[in-house]
């Protein structure tokens, strides 16, 4: 059916970062074709440069990676490198976007990788992924995961070093014929129904700043180049050394805010995610080297995030952080030893030395100036006062319509906000694009699969030599020989690369001329090629599961370059086991799941609202349930922002949009009685005032919130003069001016029964909230006296500039530590004691007024949904998300999403765009008809199955349930694999004793087999 | 409600005592059938019967022999469907705790199971009990050892009952206590669970009085044992090769009795009883071929260690294993301190508590962490 729309269903996303790439995927499931413009010759970002990532300390080019594979995998997305964008025209649904392509002077399509031309190349030069701490041939490849898997030729050098000088050694070295030095720049130009800007921002340059001696003294790293250092793959391999002189540092100093909160530098912001990757940092560091002692000088530590406050903690307690609050001014360097020498104030006001063998500048993250003009001012973006690009904080990722924009780029900040935008950016596209979906993708048919399982095996074996780098070490005129002996292989020979274009023609054609009816290639790792393999099993007629790889490259030839005849015989037995294998493997049938395309949204407030909204204007039937009588949720509580929205107003509209579409069903004063099914077809019993009413769906969303927590201290409950902020919120919005006193005092308290061992969590918008409140208390008074009693003061990225205005406008603030906390005195008069650690002194503040910061708890009816749908909560009780980093709206079970204050307390504007990521992340999956199960799914043997449910307990995607058959007149409890649910990972078939769970394609007979065929056991 | 009481043992017979006191139990109805050891016909050995008529109960509950695994008969009583009827189950202390393992495996239900548990002595093999070489029966003579404080009947007792630390009951709902008491005279009964409480409720008992006597007594034996058993570890840790481990099980049949006994092994089939490995002529002699020769029955030390690696986190340490073992392997100089030392690392004790879970199911961080990450 061709849709008829004027819209174009294609979207241009710049920028290749985490951002960029998540918007790419997002929109090209839903069936949108996209275009991934990146500036430089890979795809990965910044992310692709760091070690591990925080709170999980998952290496981060190991979750980054796989995103970056699926990216030059997708069929409907374009990867354009090095390509810049330079001019936007026409409108909303029909852009035309220009843009610069530079010549990478090696073809992707020919190139294989093998580093043949990088080896041979002469030239050499700092390596930037590495920033320089180590050197890179003109001929290069940025990093081993890069994306296109490509070399490129640099030609232009660095200023400092000349580029590639056309020897022409790579082109007699290449025997793919991929070098072409004539290569031109190419215009190009795209028509695109929207765009999504993730251009990203830059690490701060501590070059400004002489007084730390970056640049200078060798011992002086940034917190990303120290990254480099830590990670395994970087040009220390791991290895903590300093520059200077390669030795093992003993004493690490870690500087905040360098670049950040600076006004000297006109970074009057935060950036924040530094406070948390420097104690990951060190922490890792002391992982690596348990000698180091690492001390951090901070001026707040901005644990905001979920799980932060429990990272901060565990690297005091258990890896011994040493923590300064200080502001570092000056870093001298004893010249002799290459020592740092800080000097600092330390928690008495004692005037301090130490030294260091190696400090590292915590820098933000910025927008230079000739980032600036590259994008925002040349595509006429208006930016703020920080310099980045300015959106509306209702619309938070909406730059003007139909273009949007997503991760650093518009505020500095960690992976899993710019994750969400990316998700909520491609919803945002989607919905401007509804009619268009699908219009620009090509389906790819296939001919009919051969029925094999009745035929004796007859294996192919392809060989390859991958350039140099197998041939070069293994004789592979000896494999091929030894394969073509083993039983049931009719065909076995060697390519030059095996997964060259015109080999994939090669290997249809063999299997058609021999009959082939199962294939073995013997190359690289199969998590590159696998794919474009099974592919041309696929257009060859055959099942794609008929397929194994070996790998000879990387287990072999690489790792045994120095023994060539022992590899070679390594190799003859993989490839003898790999037979096994494949003799005894099936075809497997790819089982599609329906989809019914409407989705439950559970929670009415502005979370559930938004993602009920994104998902109706992107053309999908919601049913919308609320359990009080209203929509609104929380915001209802709201009197007034400090961005000056008109919550009120707001809500209004929004509810009346909600209320107004016809696509969407509201269920006010219900629950959710049951949900029963899986993801593609739930069935859900909403119980209403009138009955019950049962919704047929295909998706689940969750946003059922919080809710604010009511304190037992303080006097609270006890004396009306002592209130919570969002009270003297509700009292203060309907004050007029005089109505407070020159000279009343409102003493607040933060972090009440928070951040402790009870609530270890830090609720993120209480210090927000009550600077909102100090700064209405002296816009309706400006002689009233506000003090702010803080722990740390969680105004994290453009945040800041409300605790500059409060100072600036006479908020005092008072720092307290959690072991001193503010004491109140009731003797008809409230004074609060608190010790100020800068003083040094305690101080008695008569108040008349005390309010309390006492954050969010989990709603109440959250144990309850989490039963329901068995989804997880975190120890503090908010709903546990798939990945923190890169899936923060999914539950790992496949269908469920989530958005706003039940995912961890959060502001208005990240609820709505976690709430359009969420809408997202759930149009993938409603955009198609049905579903491709994976296909390596578990299955269960039920006469072998105990019944000892030890898989359902270890299944991450709770796809195994408990099943009571009777046969032959017994009870039979056993375990039943739901293959919608499944993922493959294969847990549970590894746990299960008995062998009763087995996974397509790696049963035990195919495992043991391989084993067997190299006289493996006793 | 006291939960000790006293049984007052007549004629020196704690035998018939303790059979008066189960006897009871059926008539009142309190349970309706009873699992308990029993003589054969022959009358050289006791197995477990289930006795629902009260004057068919002549219970040896104090034989010094386990026969079989009772925890995996409770289990196969139970598994498919709960018991209706109450059902009162005499256990060892370690077949407790590999009931408690089975519970939480799901193969077994404790719905109207009242577990009665008794002070352990230690156990004789099957055929040392049948063929004891002393005038005394091995009752009266495991007895008769206990009262006069001597340790004449530990040349008898099967090696994992000599390291036994464990002797005293625990998850029982009723206890039948020995230790620390002066059984001509009188016998201990417990109540541990609201389930013994109730059935203990109305009976005209004496309290039980000397508790802190009972309580050094179990202190002093589980540090004796405890230092055996750790001597016994320390004794048996030897190369854990697999030249050694071959030669260990150098005499095995293959008969997997050790498997079809243990308490924990639950598999309906055991994956080396099945066709998985079976194969081909000629891979058997390409097998030979890649080395000249090859033992058969193969993968006998592949069977014992992924038996292992299977149950030993829940191995209670019964030694059934080695006794059931046709060519009298030592089994148990492997498998107690290989037990111990899992065990250990994932600080786990089998059997200990109902709601704790298994270590397969359970995610720790800082367990077996990577090289380099500690």
């Amino acid at each position: 059916m061709v849709k008829k729309t004027n819209n174009i269903g294609a979207v241009a996303v710049v920028g290749g970062g985490i951002a960029g790439v998540q918007s790419a995927l997002d929109l090209a499931d839903m069936g949108f074709k996209v275009y991934l413009l990146e500036k430089s010759p890979t795809i990965g970002g910044v992310m692709a440069q760091l070690d591990k990532t925080f709170p999980t300390n998952d290496c981060s080019m190991c979750i980054l990676s796989p995103k970056l594979v699926d990216c030059s995998r997708h069929p409907n997305i374009e990867l354009l490198t090095m390509t810049e964008i330079s001019k936007i025209e026409g409108k909303p649904g029909n852009f035309t976007v220009k843009a610069t392509q530079k010549p990478r002077y090696i073809d992707i399509e020919k190139c294989t990788s093998c580093g043949d031309c990088a080896s041979v190349c002469p030239i050499k030069l700092p390596n930037e992924f590495e920033f320089g701490l180590s050197i890179r041939k003109a001929a290069y490849k940025p990093f081993p995961q890069a994306i296109p898997n490509a070399y490129v030729i640099d030609k232009e050098g660095d200023g400092k070093h000349r580029g590639c000088v056309e020897c022409g050694k790579c082109v007699k070295e290449c025997k793919a014929g991929a070098i072409n030095h004539d290569e031109k720049p190419k215009n190009i130009k795209l028509s695109v129904g929207a765009i999504i800007i993730a251009t990203g921002s830059t690490p701060f340059d501590p070059i400004i700043k002489p007084e730390f001696g970056y640049k200078k003294y060798p011992n002086v790293l940034t917190s990303i180049e120290f990254e480099r250092v830590l990670s395994a793959s970087g040009p220390f391999e791991g290895k903590i050394i300093r520059p200077s002189d390669k030795k093992p540092p003993k004493k690490i100093a870690w500087i905040h805010c360098v670049g950040s909160r600076d006004k000297q530098v006109g970074n009057e912001y935060c950036s924040a995610m530094c406070c948390m990757y420097t104690a990951k940092e060190a922490v890792i560091a002391k992982e690596h080297d348990s000698n180091i002692e690492p001390t951090v000088f901070y001026i707040d530590i901005r644990s905001f995030g979920k799980d932060f406050d429990k990272y901060i903690d565990r690297a005091k307690e258990e890896h011994g952080l040493h923590y300064v609050r200080s502001r570092i001014s000056e870093i001298v360097e004893d010249p002799k030893t290459k020592d740092l020498i800080i000097r600092y104030e330390d928690d008495k006001d004692q005037l301090k030395e130490d030294r260091f063998n190696l400090v590292v500048l915590s820098v933000g993250l910025c927008i230079t100036q000739a980032r600036r003009n590259e994008i925002a001012e040349k595509l006429g973006f208006n930016v703020n006062d920080f310099g980045f690009v300015e959106t509306n904080p209702r619309d938070p990722i909406v730059i003007k319509p139909g273009i949007f924009v997503a991760g650093s780029f518009v505020e500095p900040q960690a992976i899993p906000e710019s994750v969400m935008q990316a998700s909520a950016a491609a919803a945002n596209a989607a919905a401007l694009l509804k009619d268009a979906r699908g219009t620009l993708v090509k389906e790819k048919k296939y001919p009919a699969e051969r029925d094999v399982t009745q035929e004796k095996p007859r294996i192919g074996v392809f060989i390859c030599h991958c350039g140099i780098n197998i041939g070069g070490i293994l004789n592979i005129d000896e494999i091929v020989k030894y394969t073509k002996n083993l039983d049931d292989v009719v065909y076995a020979d060697a390519n030059l690369y095996t997964c060259s274009e015109d080999t994939q023609k090669k290997i249809a054609e063999v299997i058609k001329k021999h009959n082939l009816n199962r294939l073995v290639v013997a190359a690289c790792t199969p998590r590159t090629h696998e794919p474009l393999f099974k592919n041309s099993l696929r257009e060859a007629g055959l099942n794609p599961h008929l397929f194994e790889m070996a790998n000879i490259r990387e287990q072999c030839s690489w790792v045994h370059s120095d023994k060539p005849g022992l590899a070679t015989d390594k190799a003859k037995k993989l490839i003898e086991m790999t037979v096994a294998k494949t003799r005894l493997l099936q075809p497997i049938c790819e089982s599609q799941i329906p989809v019914t395309q409407k989705a439950l949204v559970i929670g009415g407030g502005i979370a559930g609202m938004t993602s009920a909204l994104s998902l109706a204007n992107q053309g999908y039937e919601i049913a919308l349930v609320e359990k009080e009588p209203f929509l609104g949720g929380y915001l209802k509580k709201i009197s007034f922002t400090v961005d000056g929205i008109d919550v009120k107003k707001t809500l209004e509209e929004t509810v009346e949009k909600v209320e107004k579409n016809p696509l969407i069903k509201v269920f006010t004063s219900s629950v959710l009685n049951s949900l029963n099914g899986y993801v593609g077809s739930y069935e859900a019993e909403i119980k209403t005032a009138k009955g019950i009413e049962k919704f047929n769906h295909g998706v689940t969303l969750v946003a059922i919130g919080a809710e604010e927590y009511t304190p037992n201290s303080y006097y609270y409950g006890k004396d009306l003069r002592v209130s919570t902020q969002s009270e003297l919120e509700k009292k203060l919005s309907d004050l007029l001016p005089g109505q407070i006193h020159d000279g009343e005092v409102f003493v607040m308290i933060q972090c009440v029964e928070s951040r402790d061992e009870k609530r270890p969590y830090c609720s993120r918008i209480c210090c927000m909230q009550a600077l909102k409140n100090a700064l209405k208390i002296k816009e309706i008074n400006p002689y009233a006296e506000v003090f702010i009693l803080y722990r740390d003061l969680m105004t994290y990225g453009f945040l800041e500039k409300y605790y500059k205005q409060a100072r600036e406008k006479g908020v005092m603030f008072l720092q307290y530590d959690a072991d001193n906390k503010p004491v109140v005195h009731n003797n008809h008069s409230l004074i609060v004691k608190v010790f100020d650690p800068m003083l040094s002194q305690n101080l008695e503040l008569p108040a008349d007024h005390i309010i309390l910061s006492t954050g969010l708890n989990p709603g109440n009816s959250t144990e309850h949904i989490s039963k329901m749908l068995k989804v997880p909560v975190n120890s503090d009780g908010f709903f546990l998300e798939a990945h923190v980093k890169l899936r923060p709206v999914d539950f790992s079970t496949r269908g469920v999403f989530f958005a706003g204050n039940c995912h961890m307390p959060k502001f208005i504007n990240e609820s709505i765009y976690q709430a359009q990521a969420a809408a997202a992340r759930a149009a993938t999956i409603l955009a198609q008809p049905s579903l491709s199960a994976e296909p390596n799914t578990a299955f269960v043997d039920e006469d072998l199955c105990s019944g000892c449910r030890l898989c359902i307990s270890i299944c991450p995607y709770k796809a195994i349930e408990s099943v009571d058959e009777v046969k032959n007149g017994k009870k039979i409890t056993h375990a039943k694999v739901n293959e919608a649910l499944c993922m493959g990972c294969g847990t549970c078939v590894s746990a299960c004793p008995s062998g009763a769970m087995q996974q397509k394609g790696f049963k035990d007979k195919q495992i043991l087999a391989m084993i067997a065929s190299v006289g493996g056991s006793e | 409600m006291v939960k000790q009481k006293i049984l007052e043992v007549k004629n020196s017979d704690v035998t018939g005592t303790v059979n008066d006191f189960l006897k009871n139990l059926l008539k009142s109805g309190k349970i309706s059938a009873l699992l308990v050891s029993q003589s054969v016909p022959s009358r050289k050995v006791v197995f477990p019967v289930l006795i629902s008529d009260p004057d068919k109960l002549d219970a040896k509950v104090f034989a010094p022999l386990l026969p079989a695994s009772t925890s995996k008969i409770v289990s196969k009583i139970t598994k498919f469907q709960p018991s209706d009827k109450p059902l009162g189950v005499v256990l060892h202390p370690c077949q407790i705790r590999a009931l408690i393992e089975l519970v939480k495996l799901n193969q077994a239900n404790l719905n109207n199971i009242i577990i009665i548990g008794v002070d352990c002595l230690g156990t004789f093999s099957l055929n040392t009990y049948a063929d004891f070489p002393e005038k005394k029966n091995p009752i009266d003579f495991i007895l008769d050892d206990f009262k006069s404080n001597s340790d004449k009947s530990e040349q008898f007792l099967r090696s994992a009952c000599v390291v036994c630390n464990q002797p005293v009951p625990i998850n029982a709902d009723i206890i039948i206590g020995l230790f620390g008491m002066d059984i001509n005279k009188e016998i201990l009964i417990e109540a541990v669970s609201d389930s013994g409480i109730k059935i203990l409720e109305d009976l005209k008992l004496d309290t039980f009085k000397d508790v802190k006597k009972r309580e050094k007594y179990i202190e002093d034996l589980i540090g004796n044992r405890t230092k055996k058993l750790a001597a016994f570890i320390k004794d048996k840790t030897g190369n854990i090769d697999i030249e050694s481990l071959t030669s260990f099980f150098d005499k095995c049949v293959n008969c997997h009795n050790c498997m079809n006994v243990c308490p924990i092994c639950y598999c309906r089939e055991c994956l080396f009883d099945s066709s998985v490995f079976d194969a081909e002529a000629n891979k058997y002699v390409k097998k030979s071929e890649s080395k000249g020769l090859f033992k058969l029955p193969n993968d006998s030390l592949l069977f014992h260690l992924g038996r292992m690696n299977h149950m030993i986190l829940s191995c209670v340490k019964c030694g059934l294993c080695e006794q059931g073992c046709p060519m009298n392997i030592a089994l148990m100089d492997v498998f107690i301190p290989a037990a111990e030392n899992a065990q250990k690392e994932f600080k786990y004790q089998p059997g200990k508590n109902r709601d704790e879970k298994v270590p397969m199911v359970v995610y720790r961080e800082d367990e077996y962490v990577e090289v380099g990450e500690k």
